[in-house]
């Protein structure tokens, strides 16, 4: 009972028709111009300065896009492959240090670094992921939680890198009005840009390995997909758009510093956006991490202290979990009420 | 000689504290299969607790250790009756309450640090910062009343689990939920009671803390990766694993300390949790590799 090649290859047009309809009638009920709109808002918002001084601003939205990034990147390896690491934060680290320490040295930007950080993090990222992918569920928390305390005491610890005290970067040139441009825009594309890729990667083959990953590893495996690498890759990418958002991040604050990078609160972020905006969808990191940020000045503005932050940080998260589990986007999505210009998947 | 025998003792005396420490998180997830992140956060409230009563009306630590066990064991009950009982029928059920409990270290966290700042603060009464002299080796007596408190705690907890009833039921649901359920064990009594037991256990530890450590409410994340390690050495839920993680580990990081540095000392535990993980999920003790 073996089919002959044309019988064979009549399937394959016949699928790909199909799933090219299925992929138009997606398209119908998606509003694509709407992500290119804010995008192009973001773009022209600095001209603002032309009439006032709106660094506040800038900066707000510049400090979301660095979390929009930050967090898409987390949701490759906690929202598609459904592996949540609380030590996400240690990319954001080696990221920030690797271009930091070349600017304070040889005095290249770090937003020309930022690629080739995300580079050494997709390394580090693997070589990490070989070992501590190979635990899952709880053990996997645990150790990315280990993983942190470990970077915490090492770099504490680095005299090459300033050990405790960090070390202070050049600060930019340009006149105040202008100085938040640059990291501006490139935290503004490179947010962009990781929506985009996550989109890209969601819909990808890998994406698909990684969506069965999360559904039931066993059963993926025996469906034939090469679950460790597949999960190891999903380690690496994460954490590079991690440490690309961490590199320029450091250069902006013009100081690289452990309790800047290994705060637990920066990898709580992370996940507290992503499980608030819906885990595993695209739009739903940058749902919650514009969420988030306005949370947090709102909180900061009127109560002021961290602690209260704190407190206030961990009980969203609780009660979020407690009732939302799919998060905003995800809940809206299964009742059938996702509104046009929030479906990006 | 005397160098090797008095870093023993210091090992072994801190190994008397973090066993306590450890033990109510190793029950808590034997019982219910929860990683209760927050343990930390409330062995600091415990420790708050006692700190208080010694500064305020002059209560010796050791009298308020049951004090705090039985208002963090409440505090247990009702974080039981309002969270997790909820959550028991959650798809993810232990992902999801990894999650919740690093959510409600953060509260813990948040709401000791408003109500008594960041300060670093120490219990101190008189033994604490004295020491019994052997020959040249000494004793810290704060180490060593602390010890064997914990010690006794723990053998008062062996015992019950052992020969009452309900220690009975609490073993069963912990070797096999669905089987102890069939025979008439009431599961979700037992699940209230051993949370309860485990939280009143991080107070009565944080009594003992109190006076061992400096403190503040930020301090738990540098625990929980340490009790972390101890459970995991012991084989996740069982208590007399994590006794015996909790003296090997400290001993071995006394050692590294007084050799390699202080530094290095927190690290041994860090990544023994690492290597533990990878090489044998299931601990030393532990029999199936559940978490693997």
């Amino acid at each position: 009972m073996t089919m002959s090649l044309d019988q064979t290859s009549s399937v394959l047009a016949a699928r790909k028709a199909h799933n090219e309809k299925l992929a138009a009638r997606a398209d119908k009920t998606r509003a694509v111009w709407f992500p290119w709109t804010v995008l192009a808002l973001f773009l022209a918002l600095p001209a603002l300065q032309f009439v006032g001084n709106y660094n506040y601003v800038l900066h707000l939205v510049l400090f979301t896009a660095c979390y929009v990034t930050m967090a898409s990147g987390w949701n490759i390896l906690g929202g598609f492959t459904g592996y949540i690491s609380l030590g996400h934060n240690v990319f954001f680290a080696i990221g920030g240090y690797f271009a930091g320490m070349i600017l304070a040295r040889y005095g290249i930007s770090t937003i020309l670094l930022a690629p080739l950080a995300g580079v050494v993090c997709a390394a580090f990222g693997y070589l990490i992921g070989r070992v501590t992918l190979k635990t899952r569920g709880p053990s996997f928390i645990i150790s990315s939680l280990a993983l942190v305390m470990i970077a915490r005491i090492l770099f504490d610890h680095w005299s090459f890198v300033g050990g405790a005290n960090g070390v202070a970067l050049p600060a930019t040139e340009l006149p105040l009005a202008w100085a938040k441009l640059p990291y501006y825009y490139a935290f503004v594309v490179l947010a962009a840009f990781s929506v985009w890729a996550s989109y890209k990667i969601k819909h990808s083959k890998f994406g698909l390995g990684l969506r069965a990953i999360s559904k039931d590893e066993i059963k993926a495996e025996s469906a034939g997909i090469d679950t460790r690498t597949y999960k190891v890759l999903a380690f690496a990418i994460s954490g590079a758009f991690v440490g690309m958002a961490g590199a320029i991040w450091g250069e902006y604050l013009t100081y690289i510093r452990p309790n800047i990078f290994l705060l637990i609160l920066v990898s709580v972020n992370m996940v507290l956006m992503c499980i608030l905006g819906g885990k595993g969808t695209v739009a739903g990191p940058v749902i919650g991490a514009v969420l988030i940020v306005i949370f947090n000045e709102l909180f900061v503005a009127t109560l002021g202290a961290s602690e209260i932050n704190i407190l206030a940080t961990g009980a969203v998260m609780a009660l979020a979990l407690m009732f939302f589990p799919l998060g905003i986007v995800g809940t809206l999505a299964r009742s059938g009420r996702l509104p046009r210009v929030l479906n990006w998947d | 000689m005397a160098d090797f025998i008095q870093t023993l003792i210091l090992g072994l005396a801190l190994g008397g504290v973090l066993a306590l420490m450890g033990a109510g998180l190793s029950l808590v997830f034997g019982v219910m299969r929860i990683v209760n992140l927050a343990h930390p956060s409330f062995i600091i409230a415990g420790a708050y607790l006692a700190y208080w009563g010694f500064r305020l009306w002059g209560i010796d630590p050791l009298v308020m250790l049951p004090v705090a066990a039985v208002i963090l064991a409440a505090i247990g009950v009702l974080l039981y009756r309002f969270v997790f009982e909820r959550e028991a029928r959650s798809a993810k059920y232990s992902e999801m309450t990894v999650l919740l409990t690093f959510a409600l270290a953060m509260v813990v966290e948040g709401a000791l640090g408003g109500m008594f700042t960041n300060t670093q603060r120490v219990t101190s009464p008189s033994y604490a910062t004295d020491a019994i002299f052997i020959g040249d080796v000494f004793i810290p007596t704060g180490q060593l009343y602390a010890g064997l408190a914990s010690l006794a705690i723990i053998g008062g907890l062996a015992l019950f689990l052992k020969y009452s009833r309900f220690g009975y039921a609490i073993r069963a649901t912990t070797q096999n939920r669905e089987a102890a359920e069939l025979l008439g064990v009431n599961v979700n009594l037992v699940s209230m009671a051993s949370f309860a037991i485990g939280i009143g256990l991080a107070g009565a530890a944080g009594a003992l803390v109190s006076f061992v450590f400096s403190f503040f409410p930020a301090k738990h994340w540098e625990w929980i990766a340490v009790l972390m390690s101890l459970v995991v050495l012991g084989g996740m839920g069982s208590i007399l694993g994590t006794v015996l993680a909790a003296f090997m580990l400290s001993v071995v990081a006394a050692f590294v300390g007084d050799y390699i540095g202080s530094t290095w000392s927190t690290l041994t535990f860090f990544l023994a949790l690492f290597l533990i993980l990878l090489l044998r999920p299931q601990g030393l003790f532990g029999e199936k590799p559940e978490l693997a």
